[in-house]
């Protein structure tokens, strides 16, 4: 494996104020990296910077070995996508010519989208199965929808790496799921991912490797279930550590038999979505055992079948 | 529940080109025909395809009524395309060369140069064009400037800016004139220009504002390109290898030469830029490539019925096409304005 992203000693201040000062960290080919921190640590800009939309301060940032502000602005783009948490779209532009928005970076100046580009953006679409909305307008979209149509932009870059700014935000539970198992099948295909992410549990379940933003301490980096730790985040979040083990100690029911009644009803809330497809995510995140010895800290997920469970439960009282 | 809103199917790139390029000639000749003296379909084309044994109606046709009509085609088509730039500059279907002041500009250093310098050429280019251009891309300047002070723009700013722009530049204008004597021809272009007014140019006049039209659109082909990336934000386009802030300025350069082109001939004609554009875009759909041939050929073609119309139907008496581009825009700019609020209050 060799490095694809690597921070040395970047510090980066707007407006007089120092959001990082001597942030280092590397990203190997083929990772997936999640980026935690509490909210203004500067995830966004830390991105903005790896992708070269911001310049840092002091310090270096390498893409592939070589220096951000070595590459050539579209050369970069051919190699890393940041996928933007937002994206408003003026007009009535269509899914398709969004999408082939991505291509930008491998056209001339006079070049238009040749068939080989076309060919590209219809496997971009393909990817993130949008190829059924392709005729709809963005703007009318969900916000689900719009997010796949982002990674698709991203996809039709072509990158090594790429680079997702709260993917998961505003998305409702299968679809978190249903984006993760996307992330990870992209993962698979080769592109390294880093994105910046809250949901703890997400964390864990889909990501080797993380980076924790703790705001006036040294950014660690280590393997997603080593950095979810109690102490680490108490400090990071900045939260009292009473209402940490309380968020870590919900009751994490074990997926056995007896929570299995509940699976039918979800099944039938499933269909009436109409979707079948995010079944395989369901099963594969219900199926994954649990040891009741499990340490707090490894399982400070709020799954949804447990609250399910509870709710359930307290409905019945 | 799902609500499926397919975009229809959008007609193919030959089609967008042909049909409004048959309207414009079609235009053309039935334009040159109505008129004092109505000139028959048949005998216009005649004229037009042996000008030499044309007789009468070629004086009239030659003299009068084709420069006229050249006139406004050339003057719709560069504002129609201005506004299509610039709607994709500001991301922002509201953004019109009139409504943002660079028309006030272009007129102000129209008339600069036609009270002032009146016998001032560079190099066979009249001082009219420049200084118009010069007026226009300053006019521009500003109005981009204050409108971005505040880091991004808002449409409040962008129409603001363009507002006390305008109405400051078309001041100066008529105060220009207030200094003239009324029998100094000049005044007779200003109160044109004012009102919105298509003249009758000479054919050098036509033949150069042409060639430069058609260079300064071939030119903003491959930035109409790129405005469609910045439609997804000046960052993510940057993200994507555009060089924003140099698209941006050549985008408010060749607007403003098409404005100041459009300027000399017609004056202040309000709108075209926004209606036509907005009608373009519900049939093609908003790629600003595809939009920008097809609304200069459509702009071309709208303003020629728009000044047919301006100086038939009071006939003997002749309005202004400004004004009769004014009734038809306002209303227009209205409910754009209207459903814009609408859309993003929720």
């Amino acid at each position: 494996m060799s490095t694809i992203l690597e921070f040395c000693n970047v510090g980066f201040a707007r407006r007089e104020r120092s959001i990082f000062s001597d942030l280092s960290f590397s990203v190997e080919h083929g990772e997936m990296v999640a980026l935690m921190g509490p909210n203004g640590v500067g995830k966004t800009t830390l991105l903005n910077l790896a992708s070269g939309l911001l310049c840092p301060s002091s310090g270096e940032i390498l893409v592939q070995g070589r220096a951000v502000r070595a590459w050539g602005r579209r050369q970069l783009s051919c190699c890393v996508a940041l996928v933007p948490q937002h994206l408003e779209v003026p007009f009535a532009f269509r899914v398709e010519e969004i999408v082939a928005q991505g291509r930008t970076p491998h056209l001339s100046f006079f070049g238009g989208i040749s068939s080989r580009d076309s060919e590209i953006i219809e496997n971009a679409m393909e990817a993130v199965d949008i190829l059924k909305m392709r005729n709809r307008i963005f703007s009318e979209l969900s916000g689900g929808e719009r997010q796949r149509v982002k990674i698709a932009i991203g996809l039709a870059q072509q990158p090594k790496l790429m680079l997702l700014d709260e993917p998961t935000q505003h998305l409702d539970l299968g679809r978190q799921i249903e984006l993760m198992d996307l992330l990870r099948r992209l993962n698979e295909r080769g592109i390294t991912i880093m994105a910046a992410v809250h949901d703890l549990a997400l964390v864990r379940e889909s990501f080797s490797k993380a980076i924790l933003l703790t705001p006036d301490a040294p950014a660690m980096t280590g393997a997603a279930k080593e950095l979810l730790q109690a102490d680490l985040l108490e400090r990071a979040f900045s939260v009292e550590r009473a209402g940490l083990d309380r968020y870590l100690s919900i009751d994490p029911m074990p997926i056995d038999q007896a929570a299995s009644s509940v699976i039918p009803e979800l099944d039938i809330i499933d269909d009436s979505e109409g979707s079948q497809r995010k079944k395989s995510g369901w099963q594969e995140y219900r199926e994954k055992p649990w040891r009741p010895g499990e340490q707090l800290t490894e399982r400070n997920c709020r799954r949804y079948p447990q609250n399910l469970r509870g709710a359930h439960h307290r409905d019945k009282d | 529940m799902e609500t499926t809103v397919t975009a229809r199917p959008r007609p193919n790139t030959l089609f967008i080109l042909i049909v409004p390029a048959i309207l414009l000639v079609l235009a053309i000749i039935v334009s040159a025909g109505m008129g004092a003296v109505r000139l028959p379909f048949g005998e216009v084309v005649r004229a037009l395809l042996h000008p030499a044994e044309a007789g009468d109606t070629g004086t009239i046709l030659f003299g009068l009524r084709l420069p006229r009509v050249l006139a406004a085609g050339l003057a719709g088509a560069g504002l129609s395309a201005t506004g299509v730039l610039f709607q994709g500059l500001f991301r922002n279907p509201l953004a019109d060369p009139f409504v943002l002041g660079a028309s006030g500009g272009a007129a102000l250093g129209g008339a600069i140069a036609v009270f002032l310098l009146p016998t001032l050429t560079f190099a066979g280019v009249g001082a009219v064009e420049l200084l118009a251009f010069a007026g226009s891309l300053l006019a521009m300047a500003i109005v981009w400037n204050v409108a971005r002070a505040s880091g991004h723009f808002t449409i409040e700013n962008m129409l603001l800016a363009g507002f006390a722009i305008g109405t400051m530049l078309n001041a100066a204008t008529a105060a220009l004139g207030l200094r003239q004597e009324a029998t100094n021809p000049g005044m007779r272009i200003l109160a044109a220009w004012l009102h919105g007014e298509v003249t009758v140019p000479s054919w050098s006049q036509i033949a150069f504002i042409a060639i430069c039209e058609v260079a300064a659109l071939i030119f903003a082909l491959p930035l109409a390109r790129q405005l469609n990336t910045l439609a997804l934000s000046e960052e993510y386009a940057s993200q994507l290898g555009v060089r924003v802030e140099r698209l941006q300025i050549l985008v408010v350069i060749t607007g403003s030469i098409l404005t100041a082109l459009a300027v000399s001939l017609g004056g202040l004609i309000g709108f075209v830029g926004l209606l036509v554009p907005h009608f373009l875009r519900l049939i093609l759909g908003p790629d600003h490539f595809r939009l920008l041939p097809a609304a200069a050929l459509g702009g071309a073609v709208f303003l020629i019925v728009a000044d047919t119309i301006a100086r038939t139907a009071f006939a003997p008496s002749e309005i202004p096409v400004g004004m009769l581009t004014a009734f038809l825009g306002g209303p227009a700019f209205l409910y754009l304005l209207n459903r814009r609020q609408r859309s993003s209050s929720h």
